[in-house]
């Protein structure tokens, strides 16, 4: 009786409350960046950044070339930013742990 | 507002780097007086500091305009850890940006530092405490102030850009002609920082309301719930 009761003391939800309402938000998120893409995609907009229009535009009337400092190739940009993403990832939860957490989980 | 390497003129990327240096100084000082009097800014400054790094680089599509931003993510550190602060932390972001991501320029990093984390910092606290001061409620405060903030980043680098290349153009002419690059994509952005920067002042104001004193002042919270570490005491009672 003791040990079910250790072992239960012992196991950890797969969703607790903070889990499950990063999961709904981050799909909230996603099928509203999904939905948005898919919409320019049928309109055959080009989707590009402001950033980029606007340096065009600058460089356009600068008669120069703008170039950003690197320039990442392909897919090399998703893995640059994932990168960055897990870390920032680590990062918060490490500190939001430290400042924030309740103790009931 | 990643102006890129290129655009601006030397005189001009020099100008933004100085006018930028007279507030990351404060900033620097603002930290160090902060960390110590509070043992929790430390924590704080490095949470803001990346997610300004990743706010400000999440691009979202509007399908409205067919084209994507990212909103900056300014007028929320600014509120948390302080204005002068947020200079110091956006410059770091851009700098990283700039050299690993592709995003922005090195010589432009004053000017976009300018734009993002000074006049976005800025402009997003003095609104945070003016309804504050009118006794807004936060969840109204920290909304208007990530509006502001956001469309005051992108007022500033179309500025800046027109200021260095407007020539025989009138400046405010080709400062609505920049902007307009910009506007009608961040406008909808600006709304979902809004939102954003609303809501994460709110979870922190109730999870732990001593940690944000500027918060916790008791006018206008939206109280839904103790906040938790208040209720958890409650509990052990």
């Amino acid at each position: 009786m003791k040990a079910g009761a250790d072992n239960a003391a012992q196991s950890a939800s797969w969703f607790d409350p903070f889990t499950r309402w990063m999961l709904i938000i981050m799909f909230i998120l996603l099928a509203a960046i999904f939905g948005a893409a898919k919409y320019m995609d049928t309109h055959h907009m080009q989707g590009g950044g402001t950033d980029d229009t606007v340096n065009a535009m600058a460089s356009q009337v600068a008669h120069v070339q703008s170039h950003p400092f690197i320039d990442l190739p392909g897919d090399a940009q998703v893995g640059a930013f994932s990168v960055a993403n897990f870390f920032v990832g680590m990062i918060i939860g490490h500190n939001w742990k430290k400042l924030f957490d309740t103790g009931q989980n | 507002m990643h102006i890129e390497d290129g655009i601006l003129p030397v005189g001009a990327w020099s100008a933004w780097y100085g006018a930028t240096a007279c507030f990351v100084y404060p900033g620097l000082q603002e930290i160090k007086r902060r960390v110590r009097e509070n043992l929790s800014y430390k924590p704080f400054l490095s949470m803001v500091g990346v997610a300004v790094f990743v706010i400000s680089a999440m691009h979202l599509p509007v399908p409205v305009t067919g084209s994507c931003s990212h909103p900056c993510g300014t007028p929320l550190a600014a509120i948390i850890v302080g204005p002068f602060a947020t200079a110091v932390i956006s410059l770091i972001v851009l700098f990283f940006q700039a050299i690993f991501l592709g995003h922005g320029g090195i010589t432009t990093i004053g000017a976009n530092d300018f734009s993002m984390g000074i006049v976005g910092g800025i402009s997003g606290y003095l609104t945070w405490r003016l309804l504050r001061r009118f006794n807004a409620p936060l969840w109204l405060s920290g909304g208007a102030a990530g509006f502001v903030g956001d469309v005051m980043t992108y007022l500033t680098s179309a500025f800046e850009l027109a200021l260095s290349l407007h020539g025989h153009v009138p400046l405010v002419r080709q400062w609505m002609i920049f902007f307009a690059g910009y506007g009608p994509t961040q406008f909808p952005l600006a709304i979902a920082e809004a939102v954003f920067t609303a809501a994460v002042l709110q979870v922190m104001y109730d999870r732990r309301p001593d940690l944000l004193p500027q918060l916790a002042n008791g006018r206008g919270v939206h109280k839904t719930r103790k906040p938790a570490r208040e209720s958890n005491a409650e509990a052990g009672k």
